[in-house]
């Protein structure tokens, strides 16, 4: 558990593994968009709109999944007051944010065509817009109690901003299963664990596009992580240096 | 409808915002690194 | 008890019990957060004339009938428990055809008919290729009788 507790040894590690996980993701999901673009076949109703899938879904996948791994963050700084705990959950809220936009933007794109409509009520995407609103909420919380409690120093987060993380993780599951509890515009799952409602042919790009950008997303929260702890670093410096 | 300009705005839109975080993120952390390691040297 | 574990067990307490009161708020809000009705549930509640609602359903087969002026339409909506009667003017998406899932707002006539002012395509969770017109789900799963999403 504390293996990593050490910001020198964490940064031993994240320093190689960040241009590999991103590099590495950057080529998956490239591949993958390419033969989503032209190796795949259209869908029998939809046609070629089909091959939005395979951006949709990983944004759709980093935005509830990102909160999971933030809410988990938050959960590993409450209980054990882990060192990387607060700037983990901090570094993953601005690429999920990212990735929820996307989510609720290409899924608008898809709508057009399709369902003949850019933006529905209905139960998944009201779900997924709070997500996003979730998110800007965090970022705000977590930037407004900088430097109130022992928490927030350090590059952390306040027990406040992770009492929000956890409460808001109640809304993923919530996301999941908006179009099974509910009468929705948008379809029921496809991929549950009886198995896939997408035929092979067109689903094994989003395998590659799915990895590519978790891959990506890994790389981005390093990268993160390691700009909060030089900051902090800096910032305790300039302090010492004030205090002499 | 044609499908295509659909497809092409939300491939453009998701390889634009993956850049341009990826840029952003690596150039706010060479800063930041640099920062931490040119006040270390002093 | 040390403090780190009375910490755990105050956050599992605290997010089962959040995760309860969600589920229960969810189950409470029910059928109110239900984008549109079907045509059972239309039959069950009795819908009065005039009142502004969604409903959703399969178009029937063979039921589209054009009128004479090229944008009016007419069919027929079912779910398995009911069927209701569709009078349309406007274009319709492409995804609009008979045997797939369609949304309409508007409200019902006098005359039982309900007339839609908008009309949205609803696909289902099944992509396949064109000609593949089997079941391609690799479980129990019945796909056709779960377009509409209950």
């Amino acid at each position: 558990m504390h293996a990593l507790a050490n910001p020198a040894r964490f940064l031993k590690i994240a320093r190689p593994l960040t241009p590999i996980l991103t590099l590495g993701g950057a080529g998956l999901a490239t591949v993958g968009a390419w033969a989503g673009l032209t190796q795949t076949p259209a869908d029998y109703l939809q046609g070629d709109s089909v091959r939005i899938l395979y951006v949709h879904v990983p944004a759709a996948w980093l935005g509830m999944g990102g909160w999971m791994g933030l809410a988990i963050a938050c959960l590993t700084q409450i209980v054990w007051r882990h060192p990387l705990a607060g700037i983990a959950a901090r570094a993953i809220a601005v690429p999920g944010m990212v990735f929820a936009g996307l989510c609720l933007a290409t899924g608008s794109i898809w709508g057009r065509p399709t369902w003949g409509t850019w933006w529905e009520w209905d139960g998944r995407m009201t779900s997924m817009l709070v997500l996003f609103f979730l998110y800007a909420g965090f970022i705000a919380l977590a930037r407004a109690s900088d430097g109130q409690d022992g928490a927030a120093e350090g590059g952390g987060i306040s027990r406040v901003t992770a009492i929000f993380g956890l409460v808001g993780a109640v809304n993923v599951p919530i996301i999941n299963r908006s179009v099974v509890w509910w009468n929705s515009l948008h379809q029921g799952p496809s991929i549950t664990l009886r198995g896939s409602s997408i035929a092979p042919e067109i689903l094994w790009p989003l395998a590659l596009t799915a990895l590519g950008f978790t891959l990506l997303f890994a790389g981005i929260v390093l990268m993160r992580m390691r700009a909060i702890l030089a900051g902090a670093k800096v910032e305790a410096r300039m302090r010492r240096m004030a205090a002499a | 409808m044609n499908a295509w300009p659909f497809i092409a705005a939300a491939y453009g839109l998701t390889g634009a915002a993956t850049a341009a975080l990826v840029g952003w993120c690596w150039s706010a952390m060479r800063r930041a690194e640099r920062a931490a390691e040119a006040l270390r040297r002093r | 008890m040390k403090a780190k574990h009375q910490r755990l067990v105050l956050a599992l307490v605290a997010v089962g019990a959040m995760s309860g009161s969600a589920l229960l708020a969810m189950s409470a809000l029910g059928d109110r957060a239900a984008y549109f009705q079907a045509p059972s549930d239309v039959a069950r509640t009795g819908i009065e004339p005039g009142r502004a609602i969604r409903l959703g359903g399969m178009v029937d087969r063979g039921s589209i009938s054009r009128g004479g002026d090229g944008v009016s339409i007419r069919f027929t909506v079912s779910d398995g428990g009911g069927r209701v009667p569709v009078r349309f003017t406007g274009i319709t998406p492409d995804l609009f055809r008979e045997g797939s899932g369609m949304v309409a707002e508007g409200r019902f006539g006098s005359d039982g008919v309900f007339v839609a002012d908008t009309i949205l395509a609803k696909h289902d969770e099944r992509y396949m290729p064109p000609g593949m017109n089997t079941d391609v789900t690799s479980g129990s799963a019945s796909p056709g009788t779960t377009t509409v999403a209950r």
